[in-house]
């Protein structure tokens, strides 16, 4: 077996820490690009979402590599990503390629028995022992929680550097160092000794910077390709960021779920504009616009995928906050065709009126 | 007491329901008039833009009788059946609805499970409150309600025609002839037949959708999906027409399934949406026609390409 898996962010540094670990074979897509999204804009249906064209992109891609499983996530949410699976498992047959599909679906929908067998599956291959593959895991999720922490720091302190860009040097630079290390404790030093220079970059705590808040679809908000690197263009601004959603949250909402008490302050802060859960992360949209709000931060950007069913809902709501709370919040819709050049224009008029705000400067007057 | 309800979306399911339940209450009906060039450009001005036609259509039915009425209702359906749901925005759709228009009556957005009459019972005591009434009258309305309900039909058989074609899509771009620019007597006058879903048992369409991969949590997959499956199996139709809006979601997947399925099954997808002109869709129904027809008793079934 030689397994693959499609992009999400840092997931790839996590997976990577997690396979070496085990002693599977596996191929880490290449980075996603213009060329993935093209794969996957050719074969896939014309209507579905981005996240899928992409991933197509990535499947295609590792194959030429090598790759002969997907191991994907599942969800059973009233949102398209849950049929992510089946459609892809299709389309993949009818493109010729023999390919094995293992799908992590919650174990409400699958129950926890057949999970477990999905899960062995994977592991079947590795000759490690048991108590070393919990180890492995273990291990992969907490470099996983590292390399969000590590990520969420330097979008934070891109604001306030003295040295315009070291952030964002170091970050780029503990990317692709974690990518040489050959095994996971030796990665998680490595992460660790990075975090601590980015912690100890000089910066100017005189600085008021803008701070931007990132919220909405899942993928399309952590995946720095399909929001065209929206992270660091705002670190190149001098902005300082946050989002709440990153890998690691997700998997602790997931692990919550099922006793209810996943992301509580999200869900009381959403209770008065969305009090149910509608799929996807709208609610959670919902509830970090107004926790952002309430963080001091200057505004919000949603950003989704064309045709999001949970996040049309969650942007027909955020108008409203945005007035209730006097916060301006942007939307940005994202699919294979948008344009770069008007995607910056947007954002850097975004930034403007965040500043001329600060300002007090009312309507140009 | 003035009751507004807008006849959109599932409105045209399960209207007996509704209009019942609530006249049983002892309140007086305001129904939306039939949709119409108004309400569509209505719904498309206070909608948010990303939104689907029969959304923005609800908007705009929304807005033509919301100063008429007292309290409004915003059906917000979760569940029709046992851990399969509509769509998110249906979920979703109060919401979506309130911080749309500025001015609002009261809304009833209690959601509604109707997995079982019990779960359904929730939605209607609370309901009944607001036109403050007590459990044994909700309970009353309630009952003759769901008799109501059972005793209406909707769903078209047609026969007697040489051709027959199954109409697959959602209720609400089936049934609302505005929408979907008068497609039923279109298809009548071009000399097809129409069979839509609702005659296939329950039973056959779970069947249907058990082959596949993942257990559909949408209502409408499963029973698009069976359907069209079914009908093709058993012969009970010569095509499926597909009436779609654009950027459904859930419609991108229930093509996808299809065609995967019966990949050498005649199979045409009308999109609509706010700007689709008629004339595009005639002519893509006659072609259609034509095919079929040529298909049915020119040629033999083998292809031309040997």
């Amino acid at each position: 077996m030689k397994a693959t898996f499609p992009h999400l962010g840092n997931v790839y540094i996590a997976v990577k820490a997690l396979f070496d670990g085990l002693g599977i074979d596996y191929v880490i897509p290449p980075q996603n690009s213009d060329h993935a999204l093209n794969i996957g804009t050719k074969y896939s249906p014309e209507e579905i979402c981005l996240p899928f064209k992409i991933m197509i992109g990535n499947y295609i891609q590792a194959i030429e590599q090598g790759a002969d499983t997907v191991i994907l996530t599942g969800s059973c949410g009233p949102c398209r990503f849950g049929e992510y699976c089946e459609l892809q498992m299709n389309l993949m047959k009818s493109l010729g390629y023999n390919l094995n599909f293992i799908v992590l679906d919650m174990p409400k929908d699958i129950g926890i028995k057949e999970l477990f067998n999905r899960l062995v599956s994977i592991g079947s291959t590795s000759t490690k022992s048991k108590f070393e593959k919990l180890k492995a895991a273990k291990l992969a999720i907490h470099v996983m929680h590292l390399i969000d922490e590590t990520e969420a720091l330097s979008h934070y302190l891109a604001g306030y550097e003295r040295n315009k860009g070291e952030c964002k040097r170091l970050l780029q630079e503990c990317k692709t160092e974690a990518m040489k290390c050959s095994n996971p404790a030796e990665m998680l030093s490595l992460i660790k000794e990075y975090k601590k220079r980015i912690e100890y970059v000089s910066v100017d705590i005189n600085k008021n910077p803008l701070k931007i808040a990132l919220i909405g679809e899942i993928y399309t908000v952590i995946e720095p390709y399909s929001n065209f690197y929206i992270e660091d263009k705002l670190m190149d601004y001098g902005v300082s960021t946050k989002r709440g959603m990153t890998p690691s949250w997700w998997l602790k909402n997931m692990a919550l779920s099922p006793v209810k008490i996943n992301s509580l302050n999200i869900k009381k802060a959403s209770r008065e504009y969305l009090s149910l859960e509608i799929g996807g992360h709208a609610r959670e949209c919902i509830g970090e616009a107004i926790l952002s709000y309430k963080e001091g931060f200057d505004g919000a950007i949603q950003i989704f995928p064309l045709g999001c069913m949970p996040e049309i809902v969650s942007k027909s709501i955020l108008p409203s906050i945005s007035r209730d709370f006097e916060f301006p919040i942007m939307s940005l819709v994202v699919d294979d065709m948008t344009g770069e050049a008007g995607y910056i224009t947007r954002l850097e008029a975004f930034i403007d009126l965040l500043e001329r705000r600060r300002d007090n400067v009312l309507y140009g007057s | 007491m003035k009751v507004g309800i807008p006849k959109g979306l599932m409105y045209c399911k399960y209207h007996p329901f509704i209009v019942t339940f609530f006249s049983e209450l002892g309140a007086e009906i305001i129904v939306s008039e039939d949709t119409n060039k108004n309400i569509l450009d209505a719904g498309v001005k206070y909608c948010v833009d990303d939104a689907c036609l029969p959304v923005k259509i609800f908007h705009g039915h929304i807005d033509s009788i919301k100063d008429k009425c007292d309290i409004l209702v915003i059906p917000r359906i979760m569940q029709l059946w046992k851990n399969e749901y509509i769509c998110p925005k249906f979920c979703g759709l109060p919401e979506m609805v309130i911080n749309s228009f500025d001015r609002l009556p009261v809304t009833i957005t209690e959601p509604i499970y109707a997995t079982s009459k019990k779960k359904l019972y929730c939605w209607a005591k609370t309901s009944g409150k607001f036109l403050r009434k007590n459990n044994h009258e909700i309970k009353r309305a309630f009952v003759n309600a769901l008799n109501a309900q059972k005793d209406h039909k909707t769903g078209i058989d047609d026969s007697g025609y040489e051709i027959n074609i199954t109409l697959t899509g959602h209720p609400y771009n089936i049934y609302d002839s505005f929408l979907n620019m008068n497609l039923i007597n279109k298809i009548n006058k071009l000399g097809m037949g129409i069979k839509t879903a609702e005659f296939t048992e329950e039973d056959i369409l779970y069947q249907e959708a058990e082959n596949l991969y993942k257990r559909p949590f949408w209502t409408f997959v499963r029973e698009i999906y069976g359907f069209a499956l079914n009908a093709a199996k058993e012969k009970k139709a010569d095509g499926i027409i597909y009436v779609s809006s654009f950027n459904c979601g859930t419609d991108s997947v229930i093509i996808e399934l299809i065609k995967n399925s019966l990949p050498d099954f005649p199979f045409l997808i009308l999109k609509i949406d706010e700007h689709t002109g008629e004339a595009g869709i005639n002519t893509r129904i006659e072609a259609f026609r034509d095919m079929l027809e040529r298909r049915l008793f020119n040629e033999s079934h083998i292809s031309t390409l040997g």
